[in-house]
């Protein structure tokens, strides 16, 4: 099963942070509309299952 | 070519009025407000371009893919289920630090302030805590929140848990439906859910979060050392609990918010490493990081900063931890330290003047672009719009001294740039308000966008001290904390600063229909016209009173019930708000709950009880010829006028132009005036004012409409004015009815001068001539007309400053008039976007032309 941790989105919460936890990370996805671009982040965890968005890490 | 203004003779010289810009002379009256948008730099015409607005037309949202988001729904549910068993205000802080630390925060293209309240900017969040109905109204709509069976779930889930289930039960269900009706009464906020705040921004920026939650562990640990000693005192111990449930809720819901801000500092960094190729943009995300990194956990010290954290504690109070309308603060009085830190002494973040302009453009296209998720009643309500953002400015500072600086001129410069319809703006005018300040206010004004409204200073200065007699604790407004005022929404003053606002529509707010009360006073409290029910008290027919005070004695008595249901309606909602419905991140923020360990919702200090009279002038109007025609003149019996009114005047047509014809208000009618001051004083304020609402003080009219005015006046009948019924009703708290204002200016100021007892704020829209206000006399106009209106001691006025040709040619050809702004009431709209129906209550507002009688009461020197 593919997971986040693979995923060229998945960017880990630095240690340090607040609300670091071990294998935590911020999936941050480009969108684009008729209105413009925007990016949003929303924590995920290393071994969450991938999800439509899951770009290969390169 | 624009039409110019008649010249008129006056002080023996003939006066002529030539455009003040010799441009506006090439410029067809039909097209002016297509010529007026200048934003200040390229990035907030891109903004505005982009702009993702949020409007809704007749309850419909004008831009396509505008929806409701589940997730704010999903978070607070899952931890209400998880946090079972633990005091309900740490179950409230858990709630909002799951929405912070696991929802989704957003960055758009452009935009120099961040932070959105849903997981998409086309979204906003739901509230299904609030009101069961209002959710529902949106899982039946092509706005639902997607996965739309498990928004039904939660919606199903959260029904006993909601404020409003916890409320209804204390309400006989007769009650209930009458207030449903929205015809003689609003319903009843548990129901609709809608709600105001005025948030303490100024905790926020000036000592930042990492303090208040310094603050709070404080008080924990001193409550701790008091419930330790010895001997034990049951009666004063057990207070503690609750204080420290309260603070320990304060110190997870500012810890969470500081994490939010640091997830949107790393969702910049991320952006500007691996997403943003503009070395311009990766540097600028840079910027935006650090500031989230650093702020609001600590105060602010430049001027970036402030407008950041001002925007972050917005969506905390108005969108995140519950949901409020408004957008209520001192604005140049919040954000003048951080000018001076960085426009003038240039310390930190240091900019310019013309920098300082663009960040007021760019909070602008913010509010625009925010979304309220009302029910569909209220989307009607406000058409055009999508919520009421209103903020305020100038007046006096607390030494009295005029509260006008460069920032209250940069606030205005920015509005009048990129014309936007929000938020909207309010000035309190003072005689000791600087000239370079207005100046910018009237061109705001005499450019057709409605805003500033304009509120008496020292009346709403006093009114604040008025009011902190009646406080509970005895911790009102001083003399000096007096002055610090703005409107909570469209009209009624409010305290701002670090204590002592108001937390809660519940306080003050909602409405009332003299109007529909009116018409129902006349069949015995039943209505025939519109809801088929019995809608007040039986109080008698319109045929047996045989005396024009026994209708007014029954009136008086519909009113008086309808009142007291209200307001107890608001009250109990209040209690369950206290138990339930707790704001840990408001009352962490508030320095009087700081100290007192109470949450703010429960804790009021400075009372600031209201409600508005809505339709107020059609049954004024209403009283004035029934009293003229049928008991004075003896023209017509209260039969015929019964029959006439039941048949919408159909076969009594010159009954009709003689009702219609009775003297009006507005035209300094000595007889029309002196029935409605009475009505006013005696009845609308008066009955008001008996009433005591939580907080201890009386409850005073903000007459004003929004856009009930219209969603009311359809639901009203005929009425004796000679209104026809479904026509729409008087277009504010106080304004003449459209069209029936024919004296001119000073008339209507004459008129509304005369009501002075028993009001806490009155609506006055006015519209004036366009080639007058845009000639070069217009500013010299207006401001002797604004001192006039001061020396008459009058609360409020507001204009529309538009033509009819340039309306007229807007409904022939929307797209083409995307920028034409009109005032409806409390709030401003893009004109294409009111229905018809609106549209044509604005067209059919007097166009007030001043002529010299007008000058001569203004005394005014014209050259």
């Amino acid at each position: 099963m593919a997971t986040c941790e693979g995923c060229a989105f998945f960017f880990r919460v630095p240690e340090g942070e607040e609300d670091f936890e071990p294998g935590k990370a911020d999936c941050v996805t480009e969108h684009k509309d008729q209105k413009g671009k925007y990016w949003l982040s929303k924590p995920v965890f290393e071994k969450t299952e991938t999800c439509q968005n899951f770009r290969k890490r390169s | 070519m624009t039409t110019m203004a008649q010249p008129i003779e006056y002080r023996g010289k003939v006066i002529d009025f030539p455009p003040a810009d010799p441009k506006d002379a090439d410029i067809p009256d039909e097209e002016l407000h297509e010529h007026l948008f200048a934003p200040s730099t390229d990035r907030t015409r891109r903004l505005k371009g982009r702009c993702r607005w949020k409007h809704a037309s007749a309850g419909e949202f004008v831009e396509k893919g505008t929806r409701a988001g589940i997730e704010r729904m999903r978070l607070i549910t899952e931890s209400h289920k998880e946090s079972r068993g633990k005091p309900e205000v740490i179950r409230r802080a858990l709630q909002l630090a799951a929405v912070l630390t696991k929802g989704t925060v957003v960055v758009q293209q452009d935009e120099f302030i961040i932070g959105y309240h849903a997981e998409d900017p086309n979204m906003f969040p739901l509230y299904p805590e609030l009101s069961y109905m209002n959710v529902k109204d949106y899982l039946q709509s092509d706005y639902s929140p997607q996965p739309a069976a498990e928004a039904e779930e939660i919606n199903n889930y959260w029904r006993p848990y909601s404020l409003q289930s916890k409320c209804e039960k204390y309400f006989d269900p007769i009650d209930l439906t009458r207030m449903y009706q929205v015809s003689t009464m609003e319903a009843p906020s548990f129901a609709h859910g809608y709600n105001s705040i005025v948030p303490p921004y100024e905790t926020v920026l000036e000592d930042g979060l990492l303090k208040r939650i310094e603050l709070a562990e404080g008080h924990i640990r001193d409550a701790k050392a008091e419930m330790s000693k010895q001997p034990w005192d049951g009666t004063k111990g057990l207070d503690w609990i609750s204080k420290i449930d309260n603070w320990e809720a304060m110190v997870i819901a500012d810890k969470a918010v500081i994490i939010w801000a640091k997830r949107h500092a790393r969702l910049c960094k991320i952006v500007a490493e691996n997403f943003e190729t503009d070395p311009a943009r990766k540097e600028e995300l840079f910027e935006m990081a650090e500031i989230s990194r650093r702020v609001p956990a600590e105060p602010c010290k430049g001027l970036k900063d402030a407008f950041q954290v001002k925007w972050y504690t917005y969506l905390l109070c108005h969108g995140i931890e519950r949901y409020a309308s408004g957008y209520a603060h001192k604005e140049d009085k919040v954000l003048w330290p951080y000018y001076q830190a960085s426009v003038t002494n240039k310390s930190f973040q240091p900019m310019t003047h013309a920098d300082a302009v663009e960040m007021v453009e760019m909070e602008r296209l913010k509010i625009s672009e925010h979304g309220a998720g009302q029910s569909r009643g209220y989307r009607e309500i406000f058409p055009g719009s999508n919520d009421l953002f209103i903020f305020t400015i100038g007046g006096t500072n607390r030494d009295g001294s005029d509260g006008c600086n460069d920032m209250t001129d940069a606030i205005l410069e920015g509005a009048r740039n990129i014309r936007t319809t929000e938020p909207s703006m309010v000035f309190r005018y003072s005689k000791k308000n600087r000239v370079k300040t207005l100046y910018h206010v009237f061109e705001c004004i005499r450019d057709g966008l409605g805003y500033p409204s304009i509120k008496h200073d020292e009346i709403g200065t006093e009114q604040m001290k008025y009011y902190a007699q009646f406080s509970l604790n005895g911790n009102g407004a001083t003399d000096e904390e007096a002055h610090d005022w703005a409107n909570v929404l469209c009209m009624s003053p409010g305290l701002v600063g670090r204590r002592k606002t108001q937390k809660t529509r519940s306080e003050g707010g909602g409405s009332i229909f003299p109007g529909k009360i009116l018409e129902i006073t006349l069949t015995n409290g039943y209505d025939w016209s519109y809801s088929d029910m019995q809608l007040g008290p039986e109080t008698g027919y319109a045929e047996d009173f045989e005396t024009f005070e026994q209708l007014w004695d029954a009136f008086k008595k519909q009113y008086a019930y309808g009142i007291s249901l209200v307001i107890r309606a608001k009250d109990v909602s209040r209690y369950m708000e206290g138990n339930y419905l707790q704001l840990p991140f408001v009352s962490s923020i508030d320095d009087g709950c700081m100290e007192l360990g109470r949450e703010a919702c429960s804790l009021s200090e400075q009372p600031n009880g209201w409600h508005n009279p809505i339709t107020t002038v059609v049954g004024g109007n209403s009283l004035v010829a029934i009293k003229k025609l049928i008991y004075d003149d003896k023209k017509y019996t209260m039969k015929q006028l019964m029959e006439a009114l039941k048949v919408n005047w159909e076969g009594f047509e010159q009954m009709q132009k003689d009702f219609k014809n009775a003297p009006k208000w507005g035209n300094d009618d000595e007889y029309a005036d002196a029935v409605i001051k009475r009505y006013y004083e005696e009845i609308i304020g008066g009955e008001m004012r008996k009433v005591t609402n939580y907080s201890g003080g009386p409850v005073m009219p903000v007459g004003q409409a929004v856009g009930l005015y219209m969603e009311v006046g359809s639901r009203t009948g005929p009425t004796p004015d000679g209104r026809y019924g479904g026509e729409a009703a008087d277009d504010g708290g106080i304004s003449p009815y459209f069209g029936t204002d024919k004296k001119g200016p000073t008339a209507v100021l004459k008129s509304v001068s005369k009501v002075q007892e028993n009001q806490k704020a009155n609506l006055l829209n006015q519209r004036l001539s366009v080639p007058m206000m845009r000639s070069k006399h217009g500013f010299d106009i207006w401001h002797a007309y604004m001192n006039t209106w001061h020396d008459l001691n009058i609360d409020h006025v507001q204009f529309n400053v538009v033509s009819t040709a340039e309306m007229k040619a807007a409904q022939k050809d929307p797209e083409k008039h995307q920028d034409l702004i009109v005032r409806v009431a409390g709030f401003s709209a893009r004109f294409v976007d009111l229905p018809t129906y609106g549209q044509n209550t604005i067209i059919a507002r007097t166009e007030q032309q001043f002529g010299a009688e007008d000058f001569e009461f203004l005394n005014l020197e014209l050259n």
